[in-house]
């Protein structure tokens, strides 16, 4: 991690309608840090992750990527999108492409990447998320967890300096959540800029390098996972981290679907 | 482009029987087109093999002819079969009637096709006999379901209406052809009865879709 | 009442001389109507409002009004108040493809609103231009369930080019009318119009229940 900063969000303002979804949201992600946005349903979390690639414009505010600020028009937003990553909660694959099409699509159509080319990178991807044994199947064969590992290979495949992660287990069933999760564990080791929002606070806890915690379209706390975990400063952290049954460091933390 | 209304303003009393004949032409082929198409459709459902066969050429025959041609056909070439003639209106009604009635039993049958095979059951399991399973739990089900798909019938049937002009049904079409003819003002008469016509059909549309959207959630088990 | 079937056999060149010219109204209306739905759903879907309204009245009318009317429409207004001058032909495929374009419109926009906004995120997140978005992710999908829709739509449109016969286009029903009126042999040749009719119609109805069965969307 450096001190490189690649992603600033400067007092983002996003309404729809009467609801103020993000209310003067500031945060910054270096170069190679992971950050976790926990918080309840319905705070901005997920809201944040679509201002950050254009796919909702923000109201008021700025949000600079890689030094250059985001702006909603046609051709700059595609710019900003082809090097940011990001992984939808229902996967969002396309139904009607094998996975291997699923993956090369993107290089393809957008970097004019050549089919051979695109191919060998899905390979290697495939083989990097365990489904090189997939690449012919339709999504509709896979299972939720292989579905979410083949969307994150397609959006490493456009080869992004930033990923997003918009709670990318919460449609999973149980038993297979761990598999997703560990590829994503994997790609934060490997120096991966993340951000992720999540409910998993145990991968929260052990992988993120900070966490912000949202409520009502602010971020009401950021620090170290250590700090907010075991000695939150705000009242309202500690109400939500208790409501889902975290007590502290130590009590039932260690999750055992994600020991992998 | 000059617009002259005044063949209209001078035979409105006569297009507006000609819109009570297209109203009640309407009226009357809907009605039998349901009666056809509510009995054929639950005789093919329910009805065993032989039925859904004969019936099923019945309807697929109609899926197949042009309106136009059952109703040329009911007014010129029937009444040579039967040995005496039938007056336009009651040939357009049955014509229609018939066309419509195959549309209504694929309507119905998709709606009672398309209720669990569990509803059944569970309505069996409380001790019901079929007939009150089907009358209590799957019908009031697929009716609600079938809602949007019966109501562009009926609009399907007022539209159809007009075609039963072929055959000299004196209704709006037939009428505004006459008044066109005489006065030279085509324009202007074909584009009042085509008002007439949207006035007539598009709240009907409209409505049945506000209905359904209302009721949908009640059908959907 | 006696009955002469040979009437049939006689006419029967013209009798499919007609047919070949419903079959042939029948496609190439359908294949300016597909373009002509897809070019008004994109507008009905369009930001542009004034674009959207206009195409919307443009389809809720044409659907709301009966196809016979408009086709006089088409024949009597355009050449007189427009200065239009257009064969029968030309008048008999106007006024269809104006009705099966607005039809086909409304397949296309529930087809193309039937595919999830998350589809369009997920292809839009790879940085994918609006246009390859449409064509590479969604119309695909779309397709399939657009099908059956389409199929019911071509049947509809082979039984209506019928009502063409009222221009005095030389198609199956006005070449039947016609022979009607010149040999009185009214059964005969109104059965044999229905039986061609029937012939060529029954086949297409089955393969559009094949079709549906084949594309239902599963929910």
């Amino acid at each position: 991690m450096t001190d490189d900063p690649i992603l600033i969000f400067e007092s983002v303002v996003k309404r729809y309608g009467d609801l103020t979804a993000l209310d003067g949201v500031s945060l910054t992600l270096r170069r190679g840090e992971v950050v976790c946005l926990i918080g309840p349903s319905g705070s901005g979390k997920s809201t944040l992750l679509r201002c950050a690639n254009a796919l909702d414009p923000v109201d008021e505010g700025r949000i600079r990527f890689d030094g250059h600020e985001v702006k909603s028009t046609e051709s700059s937003v595609r710019l900003v999108r082809q090097r940011m990553g990001m992984v939808f909660q229902n996967f969002e694959l396309f139904p009607h492409l094998t996975v291997l099409r699923n993956i090369t699509i993107g290089p393809t159509t957008v970097l004019k990447l050549g089919h051979a080319a695109a191919d060998e990178r899905a390979k290697k991807l495939l083989a990097k998320v365990g489904l090189s044994d997939k690449a012919l199947s339709y999504p509709s064969a896979l299972s939720g967890g292989q579905q979410q590992r083949v969307a994150i290979a397609r959006a490493l495949a456009m080869e992004p300096a930033l990923m997003l992660f918009d709670e990318p287990t919460s449609a999973l069933d149980p038993e297979t959540i761990g598999e997703v999760l560990s590829v994503m564990k994997t790609l934060a080791d490997e120096g991966m800029t993340m951000l992720v929002v999540t409910h998993e606070m145990d991968f929260a806890r052990r992988v993120a390098d900070r966490v912000a915690v949202f409520d009502k379209g602010r971020v009401i706390e950021e620090g170290a996972p250590q700090e907010i975990f075991t000695n939150a400063r705000v009242a309202r952290t500690r109400d939500f981290l208790s409501h889902l049954g975290w007590h502290g460091e130590g009590a039932a933390s260690v999750s055992k679907r994600e020991e992998a | 482009m000059d617009i002259n209304i005044q063949p209209i303003l001078q035979s409105w009393p006569f297009l507006l029987k000609a819109l009570m004949m297209t109203i009640l032409v309407s009226a009357l082929s809907t009605l039998l087109g349901f009666a056809i198409g509510v009995i054929v459709g639950a005789l093919r459902t329910y009805g065993g093999r032989f039925a859904n066969i004969v019936l099923g050429f019945y309807v697929d025959s109609m899926r197949a002819i042009p309106l136009l041609v059952i109703l040329v056909w009911t007014f010129f070439a029937f009444p040579l079969v039967i040995g005496h003639s039938i007056n336009a209106v009651t040939a357009g009604i049955v014509g229609l009637g018939l066309h419509l009635g195959a549309y209504v039993s694929e309507t119905i049958r998709a709606g009672l096709t398309s209720v669990r095979r569990n509803q059944m059951q569970a309505a069996l399991a409380l001790g019901m006999s079929p007939f009150q399973a089907i009358r209590t739990i799957i019908l009031p089900q697929a009716v609600i379901r079938m809602l949007p798909a019966l109501g562009s019938l009926c609009v399907i049937a007022i539209k159809d209406s007009a075609i039963a002009s072929v055959i000299a049904v004196p209704e709006l079409l037939r009428q505004t052809q006459i008044v066109a003819g005489k006065t030279f003002r085509p324009f202007e008469l074909y584009t009042a009865a085509m008002l007439c016509y949207f006035i007539l059909c598009y709240p009907m549309a409209r409505g049945v879709d506000r209905l359904y959207r209302r009721l949908a959630h009640l059908g959907s088990s | 009442m006696s009955f002469d079937w040979s009437i049939v056999w006689s006419s029967l060149p013209r009798l499919l001389e007609g047919a070949w010219m419903t079959i042939w109204l029948a496609c190439v209306t359908m294949l300016l109507a597909i373009p002509g739905g897809l070019v008004l759903a994109l507008l009905r879907l369009s930001r542009i409002r004034a674009l959207a309204m206009a195409a919307t009245g443009f389809v809720e009318f044409f659907r709301a009004t009966p196809l016979i009317l408009q086709i006089y429409w088409v024949y009597y207004v355009l050449p007189a108040y427009f200065d239009v001058q257009l064969s029968q032909i030309a008048t008999a495929v106007t006024g269809l493809v104006c009705n099966i374009s607005a039809f086909n419109s409304e397949t296309f926009r529930s087809g193309i609103v039937s595919i999830r906004q998350g589809q369009w995120n997920a292809a839009y997140a790879l940085g994918m231009t609006p246009a390859n978005v449409f064509l590479r992710i969604v119309a695909p999908q779309a397709l399939m369930r657009v099908l059956p829709a389409l199929a019911s739509t071509w049947v509809s449109l082979f039984k209506d080019t019928s009502l063409v016969s009222i221009i005095a286009v030389a198609e199956l029903s006005y070449v039947s009318l016609q022979i009607r009126a010149e040999t009185y042999r009214i059964l005969e040749v109104l059965t044999a119009m229905a039986a061609l009719y029937w012939l060529m119609g029954y086949p297409q109805a089955k393969l559009v229940d094949w079709i549906h069965h084949r594309f239902k969307v599963a929910e």
